[in-house]
């Protein structure tokens, strides 16, 4: 029911997207440079994914997936849009399309190590400048109580 | 001037000023030069402001009294909880996530529950769902409370913080006595809730609906009905729907904006399904009507504790769970509507007992996220009711 309505009006935009039904949701993956176009379109058509609820990324081990969570109140469906990156890679900012992004995506490029053309005040979200590994990389490792106290 | 000369100097009752003569060495400023040179401020609202709620650091740009532009700065309370649950079992994550949104950390547990729940596919025993249902209100009552009781010191009104802890204390005293915390519960487990109510549990919970109608009555009295309160916040900070929802905003804040969406009516969990109440909902979007809609609230929940109470079912209070929970690879998605909006847990497991992804959909991090957009414009004090009308909790912004 969702997928096929994110898939017609993705299709309808002329946006490649993989579109697939999973345990959370309809999934819509599409590649990172029709992203912007790809919520245009989800926002404006019929469908009106009117609010971006979230963004997270994860880190899959060979690359990270940023994961956009769109609510639509007209259908009352909840939809999810999801976008590869290789690390220290570029994803194009959505704040134009959806401004709860703002905060989100500054976090995901600290936490992340990303960057987000386009995005107006790239700058850290909670860290300071000394945290020099994006954190919430799998290969970024916590120091264990012993590696604290020798320090 | 000699003491003469200056009082000739003064407006002779006719209202004509005479010449005043200037000692030697000033000069009169040309006429001509009215306008004032001005020079805009920043202004640290922050860290360690009384009214930020926390440690909130809000960088003001000031032309006189006029904030021209706000800049929220967090981080202050970041101790990456998102980063050391994916070094825990799936039991001991609960623990951690009480501690983001610590006024209300019952509702980040029960999105947490109910995320493992979905990933493993747990059926969670009736009498444990109506449980969840009856501790997330009381929750609720507590949190709004503190955050009409700050709201009321943040604009000047001392008392009515004095009178809620009274109200506070008695459902910290239950919560205590269920729980064994205060707090931080880590009452809503995955599969159920750790125990049963204690025997001088519900006594104390209808001895406090008994009083409660009162006692609201009351902070209507001493804060709705108060003069300087209402010129503090009505037409301030207002928020229209389109940006609301364009913000990603959630809880009392959206509502207050005129669109009724509460996740307990709009995707039930726990109990609700069987519940009846209303969605309060304001008008104008500004920082009067978010505060009415949490007093509304505190009444509405104040009824589902009663419904919760007469309703009760008996059962267990636990699903039958293995000891180290270790849920397939997957992913979920559970949302809970805290005091402060809709909590969200994304839970992604690689099929080992430690979660591979833990992020937290923080409502007060998207609520706050409107402050840049709301604030330009209004003078320095209102900033103070602003932030205080968007009651967030700065453990679960910086996580």
């Amino acid at each position: 029911m969702s997928s096929a309505a994110l898939s017609s009006a993705l299709s309808a935009a002329g946006v490649p997207a993989e579109v697939s039904e999973e345990a959370i949701g309809a999934v819509a993956r599409v590649p990172a440079s029709d992203l912007v176009e790809a919520l245009t379109a989800l926002r404006d058509a019929d469908c009106a994914f009117a609010m971006l609820i979230d963004l997270f990324g994860v880190d899959t081990g060979e690359q990270l997936e940023l994961t956009y969570h769109l609510r639509s109140f007209a259908r009352d469906e909840d939809a999810y849009v999801r976008v590869a990156a290789p690390y220290d890679g570029e994803v194009p900012s959505a704040w134009r399309v959806y401004p709860s992004a703002l905060y989100p995506e500054r976090e995901a490029a600290e936490l992340f190590g990303l960057t987000f053309p386009g995005h107006p005040n790239l700058k850290r979200l909670l860290t300071t400048d000394e945290v020099e590994l994006p954190l919430l990389r799998r290969s970024t490792a916590i120091r264990t109580q012993e590696e604290v106290h020798d320090r | 001037m000699t003491p003469e000369e200056l009082s000739q100097a003064r407006i002779t009752p006719e209202g004509e000023a005479p010449a005043i003569v200037l000692p030697k060495g000033l000069r009169r400023v040309p006429r001509g030069v009215d306008e004032l040179a001005t020079e805009h401020l920043i202004v640290n609202m922050g860290p360690q402001h009384p009214s930020t709620h926390g440690v909130l650091h809000i960088l003001l740009e000031l032309d006189g009294e006029e904030i021209i532009a706000a800049e929220a700065s967090l981080g202050y309370l970041h101790r990456g909880i998102e980063k050391l649950a994916e070094h825990r079992r799936y039991s001991a994550v609960g623990t951690l996530l009480d501690r983001a949104d610590y006024i209300s950390g019952i509702h980040t547990e029960l999105a947490l529950a109910q995320a493992t729940e979905q990933l493993m596919g747990i059926e969670v025993p009736e009498k444990a769902q109506w449980l969840r249902s009856l501790f997330s209100e009381i929750v609720r009552i507590a949190s709004h409370l503190i955050a009409i009781g700050t709201y009321g010191m943040d604009i000047g009104a001392m008392a009515p913080f004095l009178y809620i802890m009274r109200e506070r204390e008695a459902l910290l005293s239950v919560l205590e006595s269920v729980t064994g915390a205060r707090m931080m519960f880590n009452y809503v487990r995955p599969g159920g809730v750790l125990r049963d109510l204690t025997p001088e549990a519900e006594p104390l919970l209808r001895q406090f609906l008994k009083t409660f109608p009162g006692y609201l009555e009351e902070y209507h009295t001493l804060l709705t009905g108060n003069e300087i309160f209402q010129a503090r916040v009505k037409g301030v900070g207002v928020i229209d729907r389109a940006t609301a929802i364009a913000f990603g905003m959630s809880g009392p804040p959206l509502r207050a904006s005129g669109f009724g969406w509460d996740v307990r009516k709009e995707r039930p969990y726990a109990a609700y399904e069987q519940l009846r109440f209303d969605v309060p909902v304001g008008e104008s979007g500004d920082c009067w009507d978010r505060y009415l809609v949490r007093m509304e609230e505190m009444r509405i929940a104040a009824e589902l504790i009663e419904q919760c109470l007469d309703g009760m079912p008996e059962g267990d209070v636990m699903a039958k769970v293995p000891k180290v929970l270790k849920p397939p690879a997957g992913e979920a998605y559970s949302a809970v509507e805290s005091p402060r909006g809709e909590v969200g847990i994304h839970l992604v497991s690689d099929g080992t007992d430690t979660p591979y992804r833990v992020h937290l959909r923080a409502p007060s991090l998207m609520n706050l996220a409107v402050v840049d957009e709301v604030m330009p414009g209004h003078k320095i004090a209102d900033s103070v009711a602003i932030i205080g009308s968007l009651d967030i909790v700065l453990g679960e912004i910086d996580r």
